[in-house]
């Protein structure tokens, strides 16, 4: 610390000056090679990555995951908390702006309003893509872009490409944060990911559809840190699809207030010793450089690790057990035909792992349903399998289920950890004959490993866009989406939601 | 029959605190949803009410010269675009605009700490900036405006609130290092000051609470930039868009405050308690009255006023002792200063790495005498003596000297070439809770600061009107004063007539 003040003074004060750096900081610059912090790496990725870049997989399963999210989007539009969502920012402010809302014809907000309301709808029934380390990437990217895209005059909207760039600028940024920490790995327990990832990965994208420079790019990432950050404690209530809603809004916002100059801190992503930065959201945190696009080949992450899409709107853990209470549901009516009575359930064993927030044994409302392994099993058990209307309140409430809920005792073996790349679900009825059934699923239809395959993708999109619009629509967006990298300009897809 | 008799076991187990075996009744969450919608006008002390229109005053003052700054002007523009409401709140310092009050709110809490010149408390925070700007907002909108003591009372909450929570855990007793409290605790405040104004009620209060936290928290690490300030915007806006969602009957989860992945996600050693019962006669203990706040006598991080405190007296026994020394026979100066990363600046380029920077302060108060808010003017940052001066610094950071604004001190000592040396110390640098400002000083620093941008008659009405809070029962014309400009052409006119 003291060699410093003896250097030649104009050493340091060139590099000060360049930078404005704290003494903290120098110690990074003083490193021998290209001092490229990561945080200016990662600005330097957003602005010079290119439509080229997007290999064809990367492209085919960007696709599929921006149907699926629209198709959540729209069907999300007719839960209580959109509806609510809606009227706060209405009453809020004048309605005559122009982004779209999910299934709300005619009706605008501004951007960053229109990006929260329908982040909201995204995620306001759990039903949206799951990725590993786990967080739910594109409800928070792809509602701030269409926002943006409202925005744009008639003449001179993105096209499909430039859209589909920014989404993946906006996944990719997620994955490589989630990456630099082992915590990220594990199903989170302190910071809901979405708010901590999914505000960087909005503001990534934003900026990226609003070419920004590599400077105001950075600045986007540090000024949406500033923004990021909701407690677990609030998932499985109503205030958890406001983080993704949030998280889409604010990272927009970050990018417009970086886009007016707004600056912030140059290392919020590198780890500096006493001064915490993005790391702030983790216990272990140890950030890596995105190497430059000249001299290497980007390889986008979604390439070699896919995306979970659900088949029916709970917390990602809930399909294993429900794939494995669907196994028991079969063999039970092979054998006794009909449907299964609870009368026949002596006890209910599931293995599953330890997580405090998806072990409720009695659930009271639909978030907390979709928050509960002994709920998704139960159903599963009965109907043989969960599906949207399994959380509608009559549904919840049935006499049957509660009598199977009653029976149902947790076990959290050893080798089932918090890890959805890992985790299994087993599920062991012991009938009052003394038979035991047993089921078990080591990968759920519909997970990364076992992914749903386009016709099953495009029957929930039609399930889900199709309660609020006409077939016509619902078909002309797919239309739409398949060919968006083909689009020259986006108005196809952004009419179809207006 | 069974199954109510399992249900309510079982609800029984699921609400109990994962560290509290036995208290299953005691839940904190709900002690602070209870107090925020109980505490009344009645409950407010004469010490509490003389304590917080200063602080009110204060604030008042640096907002209005924030209202300069190019991140207000950043924010505001950006907050305008397509921006309007049924009911907006006046945006300060710019007569004829209004906002929505959340964004009246955000930018008026960003000029409030736009220049790090407001308020500091113990535990470290900045609690008015967060409070004020979104209950003035708020109250605005509403169809019968609030009385003086009304606004008081809803302030005191906000306060109460931040102060409550700051001491739930050891960490926040010191100079942080991962989350910039403002953005924790200040958005917390926010909601429950708000909520106060709005007489919600308790179960209202306490979704308010939970809906707020999912907004708290940004990184130290943009402490020291130009976004820090928004940090104290987004504090105001956030509690104040979750106490209009709790309104519109959103929910969050009800024991936000007692559960480690709740908001105990903030801190690593979370211990939180109940709030005392309230009841409409009882005597409610603030802990404003027991713990005092510091305001700033310059726009600068809280520790640099240690240091300009120390600097000024070794300045004075050094020309004491040469009346006509030259400051440049300085050879080297020592701080012997608190470890703190983000205020360790050996040359700053921006205001805002200067007004975060021991070495900067030290050399300007041995410079000048003082250190103002022309200090972190462009022209003075640049002064060739500045930084020659700069680079004779040395920092220290002995054992003792903790990272605390309860327990820091400064040391300063200069070595002149020809070879004497000059020490002093600062322990309490005046206005620091122990050495509060005297009346006079914190009217002379509103006056300094409201002038910049209002005539007199309007900055010597907001002296009266704040010192009268409690008498007044309207108070709209603090909101009417702040709107006025002596820049800027008033685009209507019944603004003017509101004085008269």
């Amino acid at each position: 610390i003291n060699v410093c003040t003896q250097r030649s003074t104009r050493y340091l004060s060139a590099i000060s000056a360049a930078r404005g750096l704290h003494k903290s900081a120098l110690d990074v610059a003083e490193r021998p090679a290209p001092e490229e912090t990561v945080t200016s790496s990662f600005g330097r990725f957003i602005q010079s990555i290119q439509p080229r870049h997007l290999s064809p997989t990367v492209l085919q399963r960007s696709k599929r995951m921006v149907l699926d999210s629209i198709g959540v989007g729209l069907l999300g539009s007719t839960t209580d908390v959109f509806e609510l969502a809606l009227q706060h920012c209405q009453h809020m402010y004048a309605p005559d702006d122009v982004s779209f809302v999910y299934g709300r014809q005619g009706v605008k907000l501004s951007p960053t309003l229109a990006a929260f309301v329908n982040g909201v709808a995204a995620h306001s029934m759990d039903f949206d893509d799951t990725w590993h380390p786990a967080t739910h990437p594109s409800g928070a990217v792809l509602p701030a872009l269409l926002a943006i895209s409202d925005m744009f005059h008639n003449n001179s909207k993105p096209s499909g490409l430039d859209i589909l760039t920014a989404f993946n600028v906006g996944i990719e940024i997620q994955g490589w944060l989630m990456r630099f920490s082992n915590e990220a790995h594990n199903i989170p327990k302190r910071f809901h990911p979405p708010s901590v990832v999914g505000t960087m990965g909005s503001a990534a994208a934003c900026a990226r559809l609003l070419s920004l420079d590599r400077n105001q790019c950075s600045n986007a990432l540090a000024i949406a840190a500033s923004l990021a950050g909701a407690p677990m404690a609030n998932a499985a209530t109503q205030s958890k699809p406001l983080h993704i809603g949030n998280a889409s809004r604010l990272g927009l916002e970050a990018a417009l207030l970086a886009s007016r100059g707004l600056e912030a801190s140059p290392l919020v992503l590198d780890a500096v010793p006493g001064v915490a930065g993005f790391s702030a959201f983790y216990e272990d945190y140890a950030p890596n450089p995105i190497a430059s696009l000249e001299e290497h080949e980007h390889s986008f992450l979604i390439e070699t690790q896919d995306i979970a899409f659900k088949r029916f709107p709970a917390h990602l853990g809930m399909h294993w057990i429900a794939d494995a209470a669907a196994v028991v549901h079969k063999t039970l009516v092979g054998l006794k035909g009909g449907s299964v009575s609870p009368n026949l359930v002596q006890e209910i064993l599931l293995r599953v792992p330890l997580s405090k927030y998806i072990n409720r044994p009695f659930p009271e409302t639909e978030h907390q349903a979709r928050h509960s392994f002994q709920f998704n099993a139960c159903t599963a058990l009965l109907d043989g399998e969960v599906t949207v209307q399994s959380f509608h309140p009559e549904a919840l409430q049935r006499p049957e289920l509660l009598a199977l809920l009653s029976r149902v005792r947790v076990e959290h073996p050893h080798d089932n950890p918090a890890n959805f790349n890992i985790m299994y679900g087993e599920v062991e009825v012991t009938l009052v004959s003394g038979d035991v059934l047993r089921g078990r699923c080591d990968t759920f239809y519909g997970h990364w490993r076992n992914p749903l395959s386009q016709e099953s993708l495009q029957k929930k999109f039609r399930s889900n866009a199709g309660a609020v619009l006409s077939n016509d629509r619902v078909e002309r967006l797919i239309e739409a989406v398949e060919g968006l990298d083909h689009l020259d300009d986006c108005k196809p897809l952004l009419a179809q939601l207006q | 029959m069974f199954y109510t008799y399992i249900s309510s076991f079982a609800k029984f187990k699921i609400q109990m605190h994962p560290k509290c075996i036995c208290a299953v009744d005691v839940l904190f969450t709900e002690s602070f949803g209870a107090a925020v919608s109980s505490l009344n006008t009645s409950h407010l002390t004469d010490e509490v009410i003389r304590r917080s229109k200063r602080m009110i005053l204060d604030t008042l003052g640096v907002g209005l010269l924030g209202t300069s700054t190019p991140v207000f002007n950043t924010v505001l523009q950006c907050s305008q675009v397509r921006m309007q409401a049924l009911e907006d709140s006046k945006v300060w310092g710019r007569p004829g605009l209004s906002l929505p009050p959340q964004y009246a709110a955000f930018v008026n809490g960003v000029a409030v700490h736009s220049m790090d010149f407001d308020d500091t408390w113990h535990p470290a925070t900045h609690p008015s900036g967060a409070v004020l700007p979104a209950v003035l907002a708020l109250a605005e909108t509403l169809p019968v405006k609030p009385s003086g003591l009304e606004l008081l009372l809803a302030f005191n909450v906000g306060i109460e609130v931040q102060g409550r929570l700051l001491r739930f855990s050891k960490e926040a007793h010191n100079i942080p290092k991962r989350f910039h409290p403002p953005a924790v605790v200040g958005v917390m405040g926010s909601v429950a000051a708000t909520a106060k104004l709005l007489g919600l009620s308790a179960a209202q209060s306490i979704a308010a609470l939970a809906i707020a936290c999912s907004s708290a928290g940004a990184p130290m690490a943009n402490a020291a930039t130009q976004t820090k300030p928004l940090h104290m915007g987004n504090a105001a806006r956030g509690g104040l868009e979750a106490t209009q969602l709790a309104l519109l009957s959103l929910e969050g989860n009800t024991q936000i405050l007692d559960l480690e992945s709740g908001f105990g996600a903030f801190y690593p050693d979370y211990v939180p308690h109940p709030l005392a019962e309230v009841t409409p006669t009882s005597h409610y203990r603030w802990v404003l009255e027991d713990q005092n706040i510091a305001q700033k006598r310059f726009p600068a991080h809280l520790g640099m006023h240690w240091v300009a405190d120390a600097a000024i007296e070794a300045r004075a026994k050094f020309l004491d002792k040469c009346p006509n020394a030259d400051l440049s026979q300085i050879k080297k100066i020592t701080l012997r200063v608190p470890t703190s990363r983000y205020v360790d600046c050996p040359l700053p380029v921006s205001e805002h790495q200067a007004r975060h920077s021991f070495q900067f302060n030290c050399c300007t108060a041995l410079l000048d005498g003082e250190v103002t808010v022309e200090s972190f003017s462009k022209s003075q940052m640049n002064r060739s003596a500045l930084k020659e001066m700069l680079l004779k610094v040395q920092l220290e950071n002995p054992q003792d000297n903790h990272s605390s604004f309860e327990k820091m001190y400064c040391e300063i000592a200069v070595e002149t070439t020809q070879g004497e040396m000059f020490t002093a110390r600062c322990n309490t640098f005046y206005g620091h809770w122990r050495k509060p400002l005297s009346h006079e000083d914190l009217v002379r620093k509103f006056r300094a600061n409201a002038s910049t941008v209002l005539r007199a008659e309007v900055v010597e009405g907001i002296i009266y009107t704040v010192d009268h809070l409690d008498t007044n029962q309207d108070c709209s014309m603090l909101w009417s004063y702040m709107h006025f400009n002596k820049h800027m052409m008033h685009r209507d006119e019944r603004h003017s007539s509101a004085l008269a």
